[in-house]
């Protein structure tokens, strides 16, 4: 089922990938019933790349980002299958060692900014924190220097009032941006972002783009960007994974993803995105919304909104086949 | 379409009780903060006119004040001739028969304890003489309109998904054929694909109803998709007005350049690398100053519009009425 060429299976063989995971497979218990949200899920990253998940709400992107660093909430969910490699060391499953990554290894900036942040510290106990572990000296007030050109750069007018505020005292765009600075000042080999763009001016989102690509130029960060917005992916990002319904549909360059779709879905995601002024025509969009995860249908979980439906579809699940070097489709268009 | 004026906004003012000294604010004056600065703009029927701006424009307020949520301060607001004064209930009523209004967030406009068919017929409320079997009449005609399935009628907005919840305000706003329909933000909150199908079917009602549109967004690609004329609002003041095309191709005022060379699409590559600056509102002179990168010495007072080329531009670089 694992298809990943030139993967290692032993715990310290060293390859060049930053994070390998191979074949997640994350359920959701309820009393009632089992949801398999996340399957089979495999993807790598490599040191200094950018790698992006789009996806609609539902499709399980977040659940494999807190699958990634760990925090998944047990229960409901259980990881039943699959290793997660981080810097040639298997963080999971550990076998009940403790392998420290997170922070300096790992570090995730939420979807909500208020899951970042500690409600009794205020901005600047934190940041500071943030810059110890950063491995920033204390002596001239650096720190200090460091967290408040953080904030600057990140467009935050009165960088002394926020540095001054509880979380709960900011609006939802400063915190954001509070929880985005704590991440980059740590200065980890992989920065995982869940929907960091929703919500911010079309300015700030760029600045916060911009400090981050700094950041890989300067000490070759890595970057996971979970996001809805193909925009940001085709800006942003190397390589792009599409996933629907808890598994991943496609995975190819930003060229490949965003010129040249080969799943149906990533071509739907593709042509949602309004491109023209008002002459140029309906947008070419399927009726119908993602799956319920609870009920999904037989077969392809695309097919009852696939406009290329076959027989074939709507019984048998295509597998995710490798076609190219950095290319997988799951689909039985491409299945020769 | 008709070339005929629906709408006209004249020196409309609208201001808050500054309750935090905020630093952040638009240009104090004391206890109020003035949200929206004496703007004016007119619509023409059948329409779609964008108003984008970023956070703290006051896009919203402006959409609320346009249905009569807020009260202005000051100015004029004529809708088909006919100018509202805000302290008659008549000519609220008048206004909110006419104007409809779709707000960005489906989960709080709409009461979790009505069944989707009475939320439907709240949109009817302002029409006293229909029977309870017309008004039933509507409700089904509406929701086939707005694609929405019959059996939804019958449940609660929390079974019903994101997409849905906005078809539902839209048939409550459009239930007792509005002239004008308020669109503040109504896609931002939905999936990209649930987004192109109530984009679509926007396009679609607007051929089937002939009604006039103001979006409101701060998406640049869903605006220049959906609209023929746009305003960019800053900080409480309009800078610009022309047509799409205009705007998208030659920005006039240096803040509607900013923006557009801001705008990342599908074809941008790479954007984020380049560098950006915004700052803060300037309190006197042109409230752009501070940012503006075509500043010179005549900026210090504030400009007043200039048409150029029928494009109404905040900017003393246009002041000589040419490009």
């Amino acid at each position: 089922m694992i298809n990943i060429p030139g993967v290692i299976s032993q715990e310290k063989g060293l390859k060049s990938e930053l994070l390998l995971v191979k074949g997640l497979t994350v359920d959701f218990e309820t009393f009632d019933k089992k949801i398999e949200v996340l399957k089979d899920v495999s993807l790598k990253i490599e040191r200094g790349e950018v790698v992006t998940i789009v996806g609609e709400s539902g499709s399980g992107k977040s659940t494999l980002a807190q699958a990634i660093i760990g925090v998944l909430d047990t229960p409901p969910a259980f990881v039943k299958r699959g290793e997660i490699y981080f810097d040639g060391v298997r963080i999971f499953p550990t076998d009940g060692k403790r392998v420290k990554f997170r922070g300096t290894g790992i570090n995730m900036v939420f979807q909500e900014p208020l899951v970042s942040l500690n409600p009794v510290y205020t901005i600047r106990k934190q940041l500071l924190e943030a810059a110890e572990i950063g491995g920033i000296p204390e002596k001239g007030g650096e720190r200090e220097k460091v967290i408040k050109n953080t904030l600057t750069e990140l467009m935050i007018r009165d960088v002394e009032r926020v540095l001054n505020s509880y979380p709960h005292q900011l609006s939802g765009g400063m915190r954001q941006r509070a929880a985005i600075a704590m991440a980059v000042i740590q200065r980890p080999k992989l920065v995982i972002l869940d929907e960091p763009t929703t919500g911010l001016d079309l300015i700030v989102q760029r600045k916060i783009m911009g400090l981050l690509l700094n950041l890989r130029r300067e000490i070759n960060t890595s970057l996971l960007i979970i996001t809805h917005d193909l925009a940001v992916a085709a800006n942003m990002a190397d390589r792009i994974y599409v996933m629907y319904a808890g598994r991943i549909v496609e995975s190819g360059t930003r060229g490949d993803i965003i010129k040249d779709p080969l799943h149906p879905y990533s071509l739907m995601l593709r042509d949602s995105v309004p491109t023209g002024y008002k002459e140029s025509g309906p947008l070419k969009v399927t009726e119908g919304a993602p799956p319920d995860m609870s009920a999904l249908p037989p077969g392809c979980p695309f097919h009852p909104r696939c406009p290329n439906v076959m027989d074939i579809c709507r019984k048998n699940i295509p597998p995710l086949k490798n076609i190219g070097d950095v290319r997988e489709v799951a689909c039985w268009l491409y299945e020769k | 379409m008709k070339n005929e004026e629906i709408l006209r906004v004249e020196k409309l003012k609208v201001q808050f009780l500054n309750r935090e000294k905020l630093k952040f604010s638009a240009r104090k004056t004391g206890r109020w903060k003035i949200v929206l600065d004496e703007i004016s703009f007119s619509i023409i029927e059948g329409e779609t006119f964008g108003i984008v701006g970023e956070t703290g424009s006051g896009k919203s307020t402006l959409a609320r004040t346009l249905v009569g949520i807020y009260k202005p301060k000051s100015g004029r607001i004529t809708l088909m001739g006919r100018e509202i004064n805000f302290k008659k209930r008549e000519d609220l009523l008048y206004l909110r028969k006419n104007v409809g209004i779709v707000f960005q967030d489906p989960v709080g406009s709409l009461n979790p304890r009505l069944k989707i068919r009475e939320i439907i017929r709240e949109g009817l409320a302002i029409e006293e003489k229909l029977s309870r079997i017309d008004q039933d009449k509507k409700i089904d005609e509406i929701s086939d309109l707005v694609g929405l399935a019959d059996s939804k009628l019958d449940s609660y907005p929390n079974e019903i998904s994101g997409g849905e919840k906005q078809r539902v305000s839209l048939a409550r706003a459009l239930v007792n054929n509005k002239r004008i329909l308020i669109l503040d933000e109504p896609t931002s909150s939905l999936d990209v694909s649930i987004q192109a199908q109530i984009l679509n079917l926007l396009r679609k009602l607007k051929d089937e109803l002939s009604i006039t549109y103001i979006f409101i967004t701060h998406d640049f690609n869903v605006i220049r998709y959906m609209c023929d004329r746009i305003g960019v609002l800053y900080y409480g003041q309009i800078l610009e007005i022309s047509s799409v095309h205009d705007i998208y191709e030659n920005p006039l005022h240096p803040y509607s350049s900013d923006l557009m060379n801001a705008n990342i699409t599908l074809e941008t590559e790479n954007k984020f690398d380049s560098q950006y600056e915004i700052g803060e509102p300037s309190r006197s002179g042109c409230i752009y100053l501070n940012s503006c990168m075509k500043k010179f010495e005549k900026c210090n007072i504030s400009p007043p519009e200039f048409n150029v080329n029928g494009r109404l531009v905040k900017c003393w670089l246009y002041e000589s009425g040419k490009l």
